[in-house]
């Protein structure tokens, strides 16, 4: 009996564009390898070791003993969770704007969001000081004005960091929700149109869940990147505002070893994970009872 | 026989040009400060002409702190040869093990102020923590001791004032005699007395600020009323614009340093460099270009610095009576204590 | 069919205009009450605008369009009380084919159980029962198709708009549906406007058929009657295969290429075309009485299956082409002379377009 033609020769040659294709994904492997894991995976180790390099929990016993630490880590994702609600808030009202002009004006609309992506920022930051303290532009018109008679506090306090956050960070949601928005069939709002909802209850009930994708996506990433911010709470904060990564800073100078300032930064680490995962856990429990569900 | 002659020829050969290049090498040092107007003055006043007095170059690099040093340190890979450096952070560098120890038989410290330098460090400029304030709210009658300056009710206005460790000011606006402060703070709940003190402050205190740079801008733009800072920043906000004036009673007399990294590549040589830019003229001429004072006393008996001009640095003999030199002692065995307890204080 | 399930259209001077272009040119339009029409044309002639007016996606520049009694050019689309039918089928991917199907209910706040055994009911109406549960994206093509159609109806609407419906499903499937739509329509008996540019398709499943061109309805009739007796030129090109050759008049009687056609329906005034369509021709052996005679020479074969297309150059020139049945027996060959017979009934007369 004859084995069908070719049949091992057309088996290796699927098997070698597999290896292939994989050997592609090798070297951005070691990139993340050498970049991302290596030395997460070191300051991890470090946590560990006390100042004579003996294993020892000795820092995780501080973080502990210490108020300031969870003070500190309460104060990170205070800011981190109000940061992302407004940046939710904001940016999706600027995206549903930007998705309702034509193209063209959007792009350019678009391009305006986009603007703080090009200038550094600690420009930005210093800007926000400009306008919001005591002296600043919005005090001196609004007083000017009447419309308030002694300065407001508008900067070295939580809502300065906010408003500064929430500046930087917006980008990083407009940008996916309006890719949503700009993805929505418009026969999906004209079905639901059809089939009786108001305008309103198209939007609430067909073309919110359709972004809310886009949305999570965007919120995801201004969460994290929040959580590791360190210069605009730094200036706009007016040190009153200690988030994870300025005591990281301080730590790094203030002990001998590395330990100390990775110990903060593990568990950072560990309940910035714990929070996305309930975070994934809750929206998957909305998606089982929600009110879309028969 | 011929083999091994090869092979001793081209040894030698590896060698010659290997060994041409240390030779020159041993002419460059490498100095690191933290740049900015700072290290441009340090450059103009020391480095350079120091270089040419000794007849070698200078590569100079700029680094971030302690850490940096720390993990270079630590690494073994030490290309630095001197240092410029805080003097709270080269003493604890110097407690660290990352120093090697000066050599005063190089370096001639006989008239500098006592304090101002120790094993493993020399003070290369003296600078004061001042209460300065804003004469668009003050006047002229501004804060003339930190006690005023914690007294809200007299002196009604908003505060800036370090983010990190700064106790001295609280007890002598506690009533602590300056030259008992360090003694206070060494005794058990001596801290804790001063964090008691800055608890006062507190609801005061408008910004905490984290760098030299961010002080003066406060005092630029009149965000607060009241800053305690470095004397030279104000002076620089002053000349660019900025209502601010300060005094220097009770002011706690710092000074940056110089040190030499362990496993410095070029130890002896770097040595001769700290004694040349320790001179008294070395240090007369910085002055031209920051309003910081010498260490070396002998700088002001030069000619060098005009009498008035000598008046309003922070280390002219008149100042210093009335300030408090920094006890670096204390800071090597009680900043991480007092930095926690400080942080404690001011995430409450 | 029931009043109370369906409602008359009445569309009078309806006008829209995009720029320059004319989408829509003063539209008249009557759909009896429970009738499936279907509004047949190529694309870009304002068929698919006209039906976004009538759900009232599309705001028209001027014109009155009544639903039964009620004047309904004003109203926003959730309050017409009309179910489409998308061409894309526009099922919310967010939601179960139970949640899609209940959609309508749940906003006219219908209690649970009753929403409940309502979209069961147009499960089974469009035979997916049990598939409530599934995702949308987990669905063939032809079953959401099936979805899109009960959730346009389920909530009972007197009238339906369908968008090229069966558009995206496969040729096989289509054809099933066009009969399907057809019984469905039957069982549920509110009034339905198609939009197809598929001519099969609108014969195949509607009351009456309007060509629209244009901007404007060209004829409005049953499918036979549109295929028969087209109105114009433009109907008898768009509905079937066909071929216009000019006549000449000679006093009363119609010539063409010469020979007195004898023609049994009406006979238009002035110049006009005469209108052939394939499978009306017949290859006769011999001569037959009764029916108009052309002559012509075989120029090919196309074998396509169910039928033979033979391409006829006839004496006077004109290229033509005749249906007929695939046995080989009764094929000519090419180049060989044919007798081609016309029955008298078959000879339509087309006026030429005046404007």
């Amino acid at each position: 009996m004859r084995a069908a033609p070719h049949a091992a020769l057309l088996r290796r040659d699927a098997a070698r564009e597999r290896l292939a294709l994989a050997g592609l994904s090798v070297p951005a492997l070691l990139l993340v390898g050498a970049t991302m894991i290596l030395p997460v995976g070191w300051l991890f180790v470090l946590s560990f070791l006390d100042d004579s390099g003996a294993p020892s929990l000795a820092n995780y016993r501080r973080l502990l003993a210490r108020p300031a630490y969870a003070r500190i880590l309460f104060a990170t994702f205070e800011i981190s969770i109000l940061t992302t609600a407004l940046c939710i808030v904001l940016g999706y009202l600027l995206a549903y704007a930007l998705a309702q002009l034509p193209r063209r004006w959007a792009a350019l609309g678009m391009l305006g969001v986009l603007m703080p992506f090009w200038t550094s920022i600690l420009v930005r930051t210093y800007a926000w000081l400009v306008l919001l303290q005591r002296d600043g532009v919005i005090n001196v018109w609004g007083m000017r004005l009447g419309l308030w008679h002694a300065p407001l506090a508008l900067v070295y306090n939580l809502p300065g960091t906010l408003i500064g956050l929430v500046h930087i960070m917006l980008p990083f949601l407009v940008l996916p929700a309006y890719g949503a928005m700009r993805a929505v069939q418009r026969d999906h709002l004209r079905a639901a149109a059809s089939l009786g909802a108001t305008p309103v209850q198209v939007f609430w009930r067909v073309f919110f869940p359709l972004t809310l994708p886009g949305v999570a996506a965007g919120a995801l990433i201004v969460f994290i990147l929040c959580l590791g911010s360190f210069v605009t709470p730094a200036v706009l904060g007016g040190g009153k505002v200690l988030m994870a990564a300025n005591a990281v800073a301080s730590d790094v100078e203030l002990f001998f070893n590395w330990g100390a300032a990775s110990a903060l930064g593990a568990v950072l680490l560990v309940l910035t994970f714990a929070l996305l995962f309930l975070a994934t856990r809750l929206v998957r429990l909305e998606r089982l009872f929600g009110s879309e569900a028969p | 026989m011929q083999r091994r002659s090869l092979l001793g020829t081209a040894i030698a050969a590896a060698a010659l040009p290997l060994g041409a290049r240390r030779a020159r090498a041993a002419e460059e040092l490498t100095v690191v400060s933290w740049g900015g107007a700072f290290q441009d003055a340090q450059s103009k006043a020391l480095f350079q002409p120091a270089a040419k007095a000794l007849g070698i170059t200078v590569k100079e690099e700029t680094y971030s702190g302690l850490a940096e040093l720390r993990l270079r340190a630590k690494s073994g890979a030490v290309t630095w040869d001197v240092v410029s450096s805080g003097s709270g952070t080269s003493a604890r560098a110097g407690v660290e093990g990352l120093l090697e120890k000066l050599d005063y038989h190089v370096i001639d410290v006989k008239d500098f102020i006592p304090g101002t330098y120790a094993d493993y460090y020399i003070g290369g400029d003296a600078f004061a923590t001042v209460a300065a304030w804003n004469t668009k709210t003050y006047g002229q009658a501004g804060p003339q001791s930190w006690a005023d300056f914690w007294d809200a009710k007299k002196f009604p206005g908003t505060r800036a004032y370090r983010n990190t460790v700064t106790l001295e000011p609280a007890l002598m606006a506690d009533g602590v005699p300056p030259d008992q402060v360090y003694a206070v703070l060494s005794a058990p709940g001596g801290i804790d007395r001063a964090i008691r003190k800055m608890q006062e402050l507190k609801p005061h205190v408008a910004v905490w600020w984290s760098s030299g740079a961010q002080s003066a801008q406060l005092m630029k733009d009149g965000a607060v009323d009241m800053v305690a800072g470095w004397n030279g920043r104000f002076d620089d906000a002053r000349k660019s614009g900025a209502q601010v004036a300060y005094t220097f009673n009770q002011a706690l007399l710092d000074y940056d340093c110089f040190v030499v990294p362990k496993g410095a590549p070029h130890r002896d040589l770097a040595m001769r460099f700290v004694a040349e830019i320790s001179k008294p003229e070395y240090q007369a001429a910085l002055t031209r270009y920051i309003t910081y004072g010498p260490t070396n006393r002998r700088a002001y008996d030069i000619g060098a610095i005009p009498a008035d001009y000598a008046a309003t640095l922070p280390s002219a003999p008149a100042n210093t009576a009335k300030e408090l030199l920094i006890d670096d002692g204390w800071y090597m065995k009680y900043t991480q204590q007092a930095a926690q307890a400080y942080q404690d204080m001011m995430t409450q | 069919m029931t009043a109370g399930r369906s409602l008359p259209i009445t569309v009078r001077q309806v006008g829209k205009r995009y720029g320059d272009l004319r989408a829509l040119d003063d539209v008249d339009l009557d759909v009896r009450s429970g009738e499936f029409l279907t509004l047949l044309g190529p694309s870009g002639s304002g068929k698919t605008t006209l039906l976004m007016v009538l759900a009232g996606f599309a705001r028209p520049d001027h014109g009155s369009i009544r639903f039964g009694e009620n004047e309904v050019i004003r109203l926003p689309p959730h309050r017409r009380d009309v179910g489409v039918v998308f061409q894309s089928y526009a099922l919310f991917p967010h939601m179960s084919v139970a949640g899609n199907i209940g959609f309508p209910l749940r906003l006219r706040k219908v209690p649970r159980a009753e929403i409940a055994r309502r979209v069961e009911q147009a499960l089974d109406l469009v035979q997916l029962s049990g598939l409530g549960g599934r995702r949308v994206d987990a669905l063939s093509g032809g079953q959401r198709q099936r979805v899109a159609l009960a959730r346009a109806v389920v909530f009972a609407p007197r009238i339906l708009l369908m968008d090229e419906p069966l558009s995206a499903l496969d040729k096989q499937l289509r054809e099933h549906m066009q009969i399907e739509l057809r019984s469905l329509h039957a069982r549920l008996g509110m009034t339905t406007i198609c939009v197809t540019h598929d001519q099969r398709e609108a014969l195949t499943m509607s009351d009456r058929v309007a060509v629209i061109d244009r901007g404007r309805i060209m004829q409005i009739d049953t499918p036979r009657a549109l295929y028969e007796r087209p109105a114009n030129r433009f109907v008898a090109g768009f509905v079937g295969q066909s071929f216009f050759l000019p006549v000449t008049r000679h006093g009363g009687a119609v010539h063409l290429d010469g020979c007195a056609l004898r023609i049994a329906g009406p006979v238009p005034e002035g110049a006009a075309h005469l209108l052939l369509r394939p499978e009306r021709l017949r290859i006769l052996a011999a001569p037959e009485d009764g029916l108009n005679l052309l002559r012509g020479t075989v120029m090919s074969l196309a074998y396509q299956g169910e039928s033979v297309l033979v391409q006829v150059v006839l004496a006077g020139g004109a290229r033509i082409a005749v249906r007929t049945g695939a046995a080989a027996s009764a094929l000519p060959a090419e180049g060989a002379a044919v007798l081609l017979g016309l029955a008298p009934e078959d000879t339509v007369l087309l006026a030429d377009a005046a404007a």
